[in-house]
């Protein structure tokens, strides 16, 4: 298959399973006849009809419920959020109904939903267009969150994602969606949960996922050349998170850094920092250090976004400091 | 005046006297500490749970509320595995992770009661979606009360129910209560008019008249698997008990209260027994057979056994050989 | 919000281990700026004026006046900057390495991390956990590792390094007598400081000695015309032995190198100390650069140096560098003099008085010389017996054949 844009990524992975599996449906407000904002879910109307694609009305709370429900029902709804900002509405149905009903029914039921949804910055869309929320999904336990960084995951993390038996919050950067990757013809699903080394080396472990893996690969790329190598890992998915494979590779090179675009405090990056500080303590040679975005509201004007936004020099420096 | 109709009301008697008794087991289980918790009762509610699910088929599901103890007893949920799951025991419908407000049998359609207003409705508009996508003729009915309709979600969940012609019968148990205020001082609109403005067929009944709500179930429901589309049916009833067990109720009147009574759904269906000619001894062996029932249930939910932990962690997610 | 930050007890030069609190400036509460003269820290060296690296507040002092701890010790918490000043990069730090010293230094010093952050009554050790974890393999006690992190800490690679430099042999306790008669003196912090240098110096550092005479006679003549020549010059035996040592470091590198933290330090430039005996102590403050130096300017030098080391005013870089000392006793009545080499150098010279006596010339017929006793004390881990020979033998050939020093 070659070169192929991640939307388009998750378009392909999308129609397989619509193909594939009659008990998936897609909703969400415009992506049936306008193809979605993004334009990732074009075609899938005119393929599969609009019994199964639906464009659904600006009413977030009840789209996400109603995935519940149909989830309980013996469908596997795939829904679209259109900015992740917009979750804040949604969050019954993730929260108290999806993420619990197999536990609270004794296991009687899984709820195999999917919502996708966009986040991150880099596009001027302003403090409510551009928040990256996943840290407060994968703080609700019964809930999955993948955020892939490239083609070849998006559409192997998405065809894993439907089949998954459980809600899964599927986050895709939005400065992502044009950017072209690899994808074999016959890409396999990809095991969520299983993280991949983007980059081996010897001197110090950067985990980071989404996005902001590439940020880390090309901090890697600068830093190479002054004989410093990184490993970067990227998670695919936060929740759950691959755990095993930070370790061994903290075992490696006994330095740490959580990179993501995400704010800093009460991220993702602390979960790691202190599950690293206790399982890996006696590995560390230098302080865990975190990279993410600063405490405050994702700011709108083009010279200021650029500023909030972590990129490979706040990665180098970091570097630097927990090789001092 | 058949005799098919007298039994019809004799069985739809017995049933809401099962809900009752029930519910008043509960009471006393709760008052002597042997219920962890809290539970909201719906005393006096009983023929809207019993009238609507009449209508139903095993394959139908509902979506169920707070106060939804007569909704999944009406459903089919295994009486024993009820009072075990209300008692918070391992052997209870959901293993004693739920309770009161999230007993759910997916296996008789019962898609949980619900520990937040509002929020069973988008749930079986979801399941209405499903009938429909799957198109098994099978409906999604919402349970709830007057207090769920300034929720958001009910206003949307009409508005795609109609837009998408969805399989779904709104149900409205309109007892007047929003928790601890009259629902006259919190929302402004009638279900009526909520209904023609999202252009749904509206129906309402005395919620309290077992045979009223039946029968208008039954036309409903026969008319939407024939013709499609939801439907609202509002049923005016009466909350006899507190908004939880423990509540005094001091902020209602003391001549509505003196009244409830008079609304009594399983009294006013034992008045028409009567007049129907039911016999004394029909009655006297079902309102026996439904206390040593309930008493029963009630001595297997006290024999259970508390849950463990050890498994907890294990149902969060689907286990991988489930998956 | 301001940031509280440490002040810790700076490293100000590469031998330092500790310090001694003399003043603190600035009282807790008080605000001051960058530059700003905070507190004075005394070594076994000389008195240093610590400046404050940036703006801020002391918040408070951890270590009093007359106090000595290791280099790396928290002195003091400070507020970093003023308040409602954000930390505008995220991934910033406020500062946490040692404060600047006040004077221009050597890189040595202008890089200086603290070595250690362990104290000697054995107070908490900064390592790192994989440090620790190596350590206890190992078996390296992290007391006797220097830290190269921030604020001394101890890293994994430290360890390693004090695990190869480290000798095989286990210590073995010698039981000590301790006095238990005479009146009991507290040392000054001078005496403590180089009662605990040196006995470091002679422990750590493997000394082996050559001794030889040196025919002085010419030097003696040389030095009589250089001066009647030009009466300003001021030429000393002493500046032409420091000229000959310079000398010979600028024609053997290989002598012109000492050991440090388990490397070999190759210097680029002849510097050599000069030992300085004042009413304060002892101190060997360093001449620079004169392995090609006209004796002028070695003389200009020397004395320039040996005045401020007597009237207390040498900087903190006069102490730095250098492979070797000179210590002349020739003024006093003695023939041979070995001495400890200085801590971070890798020889000493110590030179006797002249003395007149017969050698035999080439006939057999006695000759009167002048002659001086020199004794090389030489560390074995950059010398060997040969290296040692050959560069007291070379050193003494300038000596005796010192117009090669007018050159």
């Amino acid at each position: 298959m070659g070169e192929v844009r991640f939307g388009q990524a998750i378009n392909l992975a999308l129609d397989e399973s619509l193909k594939n599996d009659p008990s998936v449906v897609v909703f969400g407000e415009d992506i049936a006849r306008p193809g979605g904002p993004f334009g990732v879910t074009r075609g899938l109307l005119e393929k599969y009809g609009e019994l199964r694609v639906r464009d659904t009305p600006i009413s977030e709370a009840t789209i996400v419920s109603a995935a519940v429900g149909a989830a309980m029902s013996g469908l596997k709804p795939v829904v679209e959020i259109m900015f992740m900002d917009f979750i804040t509405i949604a969050m019954d149905g993730l929260v108290n109904q999806a993420a619990k009903a197999r536990f609270m029914f004794g296991g009687q039921c899984s709820v195999p939903m999917v919502l996708r949804t966009p986040h991150g910055g880099g596009v001027n869309a302003g403090p409510q267009h551009s928040q990256c929320l996943e840290a407060w999904f994968a703080h609700v336990p019964g809930l999955k969150v993948v955020i892939p960084s490239n083609s070849g995951d998006a559409y192997g993390l998405l065809k894993a994602a439907i089949a998954d038996p459980d809600p899964v919050i599927f986050v895709e950067n939005k400065a992502l969606y044009a950017v072209k990757g690899q994808m074999d013809d016959d890409a396999p699903a990809l095991e969520i949960g299983k993280a991949h080394i983007a980059r081996p080396g010897a001197d110090v472990t950067v985990v980071s996922y989404g996005a902001a893996v590439n940020t880390a690969l090309r901090a890697a790329d600068t830093l190479a050349q002054s004989g410093i190598e990184l490993e970067v890992i990227d998670l695919r998915s936060i929740q759950p998170w691959d755990e095993a494979t930070v370790l061994a590779s903290l075992s490696r090179t006994h330095r740490l850094i959580v990179l993501h675009e995400a704010v800093t405090a009460f991220g993702v990056g602390a979960e790691i920092a202190a599950r690293m500080a206790d399982v890996g303590f006696d590995e560390l040679d230098a302080p865990i250090v975190r990279v993410g975005a600063p405490f405050m509201p994702v700011p709108f004007a083009a010279s200021l976004e650029p500023q909030y936004l972590p990129d490979a020099d706040d990665l180098i420096a970091a570097v630097h400091k927990v090789l001092a | 005046m058949t005799s098919n109709s007298r039994e019809r009301l004799l069985g739809l008697f017995e049933r809401m006297l099962l809900v009752r008794e029930c519910e008043l087991k509960l009471a006393e289980l709760f008052s002597d500490g042997e219920v962890p918790g809290f539970i909201h009762l719906s005393v006096g509610q009983e023929a809207v749970a019993i009238g609507v699910m009449d209508a139903l088929n095993d394959s139908d599901t509902i979506a169920s509320n707070h106060r939804g103890h007569g909704h999944a007893i009406a459903k089919g949920v295994d009486l024993d595995s009820f009072f075990l799951e209300v008692m918070g025991k391992e052997e209870g419908i959901c293993g004693g992770r739920g309770g009161s407000m999230h007993v759910a049998d997916m296996s008789v359609g019962m898609l949980g009661a619900n520990g937040i207003v509002g929020a069973g409705i988008p749930l079986a508009v979801g399941s209405a979606l499903a009938h429909q996508v799957q198109q098994n003729n099978n409906i999604a009915v919402a349970f709830f009360g007057d207090g769920a309709l300034a929720e958001g979600v009910l206003h949307e969940s009409f508005n795609i129910a109609s837009l998408w012609k969805l399989p779904i019968l709104f149900v409205c148990e309109n007892n007047g209560w929003s928790e601890f205020s009259p629902t006259s001082l919190q929302f402004v609109a009638e279900v009526r008019d909520l209904g023609k403005a999202f252009k749904i067929p509206f129906r309402q009944v005395d919620g309290n008249n077992i045979t009223a709500v039946a029968d208008a179930s039954d036309e409903i429901v026969s008319d939407m698997r024939k013709n499609g589309g939801p439907r609202v049916l509002e049923c005016m009833t009466k909350r006899v008990h507190g908004h939880y067990e423990g509540d005094q109720q001091k902020y209602r009147d003391a001549d509505e209260l003196a009244s409830l009574g008079d609304y009594d759904p399983i009294m006013l269906c034992e008045g028409e027994l009567r007049k129907m000619k039911a016999a004394d001894k029909d009655i006297t062996a079902i309102r026996n057979r439904i206390e040593n029932r309930v008493s029963a249930a009630a001595d297997v939910g006290r024999a259970g056994t508390l849950p463990s932990f050890d498994r907890l962690l294990s149902d969060v997610y689907t286990p991988v050989q489930e998956a | 919000m301001p940031q509280i930050s440490d002040l810790v007890m700076p490293k100000l030069g590469l031998t330092m281990t500790e310090g001694t609190i003399s003043e603190w400036v600035v009282s807790p509460g008080d605000s001051f700026s960058s530059g700003d003269l905070v507190l004075v820290v005394e070594t076994d060296k000389i008195a240093n004026e610590i400046e404050a690296p940036a703006d801020g507040t002391l918040h408070d002092v951890i270590v009093q006046v007359g106090e000595t701890v290791p280099v790396g010790t928290v002195l003091a918490r400070w507020d970093v900057g003023t308040a409602g000043t954000p930390e505008p990069v995220p991934v910033a730090t406020p500062p946490s390495g040692p404060v600047a010293v006040n004077s221009g230094a050597t890189s040595d010093v202008l890089d200086a991390k603290p070595a250690s952050a362990i104290s000697v009554d054995g107070a908490r050790v900064i390592a790192t956990p994989l440090a620790r974890r190596i350590a206890g393999l190992e078996g390296v006690d992290l007391h006797k590792v220097s830290g190269t992190g921030p604020k001394g800490r101890i890293k994994a690679e430290d360890v390693r390094k004090a695990k190869q430099a480290a000798p095989v042999a286990t210590e073995r306790a010698i039981p000590i007598e301790h006095a238990t008669s005479g009146t009991r003196l507290t040392p000054t912090t001078y005496q403590a400081s180089v009662a605990k240098r040196l006995t470091e110096a002679k422990r750590d550092t493997p000394h082996f000695y050559l001794s030889t005479e040196a025919d002085v006679g010419a030097l003696l003549d040389i030095r009589k015309q250089l001066n009647a020549a030009n009466a300003d010059l001021r030429v000393s035996i002493n500046h032409l032995i420091l000229a000959a040592v310079g000398r010979t470091l600028a024609d053997m590198p290989a002598a012109n190198r000492i050991w440090s933290n388990g490397e070999i330090v190759q210097y680029e430039t002849a510097d050599v100390g000069i030992a300085v005996t004042t009413d304060a102590g002892l101190f060997a403050p360093v001449v620079r650069d004169i392995g090609a130096s006209g004796l002028g300017h070695v003389a200009t030098s020397a004395r320039e140096i040996v005045s401020r080391a007597r009237d207390g005013s040498l900087r903190p870089e006069d102490m730095q560098g250098g492979a070797t000392t000179v210590s002349n006793a020739g003024m006093y009545d003695v023939t041979y003099m070995g001495s400890i080499i200085s801590p971070g150098q890798s020889s000493i010279l110590g030179v006797g008085s002249i003395r007149k006596t017969f050698r035999p010339d080439d006939n057999g017929l006695p000759v009167l010389c002048q002659e001086m006793g020199l004794v090389l004390s030489c560390d074995h881990r950059i010398f060997d017996g040969v290296g040692g020979l050959a560069f007291l033998n070379a050193l003494k050939d300038y000596l005796e054949t010192p117009f090669r020093l007018l050159a």
